[in-house]
């Protein structure tokens, strides 16, 4: 596998983070070098938060990278704030549901894609799945990890909620399951809206 | 004390984590520190597993107690350590000169943040100057600046006997980004790596009466004769510079035939070196030289690059305002290959960012 660059941006509470560190923990128990690292400045703090994974089968250079593979943009706003990370061998994806002005969407991008995940969170499953959607959508877009590493990443991180509540169990990895399929459709069609 | 590790073990973490882990392996026995972000996790994961492993911490009033704590504490016999970063690592300078006037094997990791002042909470390469020279004294520092979460790791357990071994106050030099980012790295208890770790013993308080059975030990840090500081302040000076050259490390690539050398430090080492593989595959004669050790400076090592490689140019690439540039220009003294220079202060080099800056410069 070469260097997969991913950028993933959203409001906090939308569970960026969370997604990324078990996105990176997948690919680490998968062997595969990883970095994973948050913005974390003070723009954070109520602005939007950014996180970049970098997977690759070789010892990866910088922590953080100008240009992404697949930029996500979970909020309205962050599709302005991460369109600096697209080029011409980006995929850009951002919500069916955003409404986004149009001079915020990035300049050059390989496709702009949009996906109904904060749909298909409320009204097929839970909105606090809206994130393992999107984690779905990522494995779905690039195979940065395979869906079964995804899940034993999921389950390792959960697991003591799981246990508790079963259905937990069932209703993540159907979320995630639903994003793969998301991700996997929009790179063949224009969109899955 | 209790070993670690049974066994070597691979880890997924921060480098703050990384750091705590080191410290507690290498057997520190206490923490002192003031919270300043990036490096806050380092307290966070000590302050967690310390209770379990028998080892102490104490927050302290601001950083310059946080210092002063680690001075006392360290001359009192005790393996100890801290933690700061930039507005942080101004204030410890006053205790950090008084481990260099002492000889106290004081040891500090620094994250460095933007500066100046606050700056920023994120990343730079800033707080170079302030960590080989800082203070009112000569510099007498040992600084490792690491570039992976295995360095982390693997200095702090050596930084612990470095400073034990030679009484120079000794630092690991990170910054925000490797505090803060996740890496793979090995995790493991040093016997099992056949390294043996430097007892802590006390510098003061030893047994026996003064005159009787043993000589006065003098720690100053103040002296009431300009003489007889400058005495110190030589023999100091005279032991740091002989025990130099076994402590410089450092890294060099492709140099041998190289048209242009990248010196990068830290961090930054990493997108170097990506740049060299890639310049290279485009037939380009690249290399790059990375000095571990900033304090001391592996200066002859550089200029041996230069020599045998006749290079027609070095880039120096920082995330600052040319604060390793005025120490290898310093140290190469004399060299008279031109130096070009790519100052990011305070935001990340990538790989792309050398590149360019090298293609401008055939």
């Amino acid at each position: 596998m070469s260097l997969i660059k991913i950028a993933l941006a959203g409001e906090g509470g939308q569970g960026v983070q969370s997604v990324a560190e078990i996105i990176a923990e997948a690919a680490y128990e998968a062997g595969k070098q990883t970095i994973y690292i948050p913005n974390f400045g003070l723009e954070q703090r109520g602005g939007v938060s950014i996180a970049f994974i970098q997977v690759s089968d070789r010892r990866i250079g910088a922590p953080k990278f100008n240009k992404a593979d697949v930029v996500i943009a979970l909020s309205e706003r962050a599709v302005g704030r991460t369109a600096e990370y697209s080029d011409k061998n980006t995929l850009f994806v951002y919500d069916c549901g955003f409404a986004v002005p149009p001079e915020d969407f990035p300049k050059e991008a390989k496709k702009i894609i949009a996906i109904p995940a904060i749909d298909t969170a409320n009204n097929e499953l839970h909105p606090r799945v809206f994130n393992i959607i999107i984690m779905g959508a990522v494995i779905g877009l690039t195979n940065v990890v395979t869906f079964e590493a995804a899940k034993a990443a999921l389950e390792h991180k959960l697991g003591y909620k799981f246990e508790k509540d079963p259905k937990l169990r069932e209703l993540n990895f159907k979320a995630m399951e639903i994003g793969k399929k998301l991700g996997e459709e929009s790179l063949s069609k224009e969109g899955v809206c | 004390m209790e070993k670690v590790f049974s066994e070597a073990k691979k880890a997924f973490m921060t480098g703050n984590e990384t750091a705590a882990w080191a410290a507690l392996a290498a057997g520190a026995e206490v923490m002192f520190g003031y919270p300043i972000t990036p490096q806050n996790e380092i307290m966070h994961y000590w302050t967690r597993m310390a209770p379990k492993y028998d080892r102490g911490f104490l927050q302290t009033e601001d950083e310059i107690s946080a210092g002063f704590t680690v001075c006392g504490s360290v001359q009192s016999g005790k393996k100890a350590f801290t933690a700061t970063a930039g507005p942080g690592n101004v204030l410890m300078q006053e205790p950090f000169g008084m481990a260099e006037g002492m000889r106290l094997p004081l040891l500090a990791i620094i994250q460095q943040r933007g500066g100046p002042s606050s700056g920023t909470v994120v990343y730079s390469q800033q707080e170079v100057t302030l960590t080989t020279f800082g203070g009112n004294g000569e510099g007498h520092r040992i600084v490792y600046s690491t570039a992976t979460h295995q360095e982390i790791y693997d200095y702090i357990i050596k930084g612990f006997n470095t400073a034990w071994t030679y009484r120079f106050p000794t630092f690991i030099l990170g910054d925000g980004y490797q505090a803060k980012m996740r890496e793979p790295l090995e995790l493991y208890s040093p016997e099992d790596k056949g390294i043996k770790m430097v007892e802590p013993y006390p510098l003061i308080g030893l047994p026996g009466h003064i005159g009787e059975d043993r000589e006065p030990k003098h720690l100053c840090n103040i002296y009431s004769l300009e003489e007889e500081l400058y005495e110190v302040v030589m023999k100091i000076s005279a032991e740091y510079e002989a025990i130099s050259p076994e402590l410089t490390e450092y890294q060099e690539r492709e140099c041998d035939d190289a048209e242009i050398i990248i010196v990068s430090h830290g961090v930054v080492s990493r997108a170097a070196d990506d740049a060299v593989t890639a310049l290279r595959a485009q037939g380009l004669k690249v290399g790059c030289f990375r000095p571990i050790t900033l304090r001391p400076f592996p200066a002859q090592e550089l200029k041996n690059c230069i020599q045998k490689s006749g290079a027609k140019k070095l880039l120096i690439a920082e995330s600052a305002y040319g604060q390793l540039f005025r120490l290898v220009r310093q140290e190469i003294y004399g060299e008279t290959v031109p130096m070009e220079t790519l100052f990011m202060p305070g935001v990340g080099i990538i790989d792309y960012d050398i590149m360019s800056k090298i293609k401008s410069m055939l």
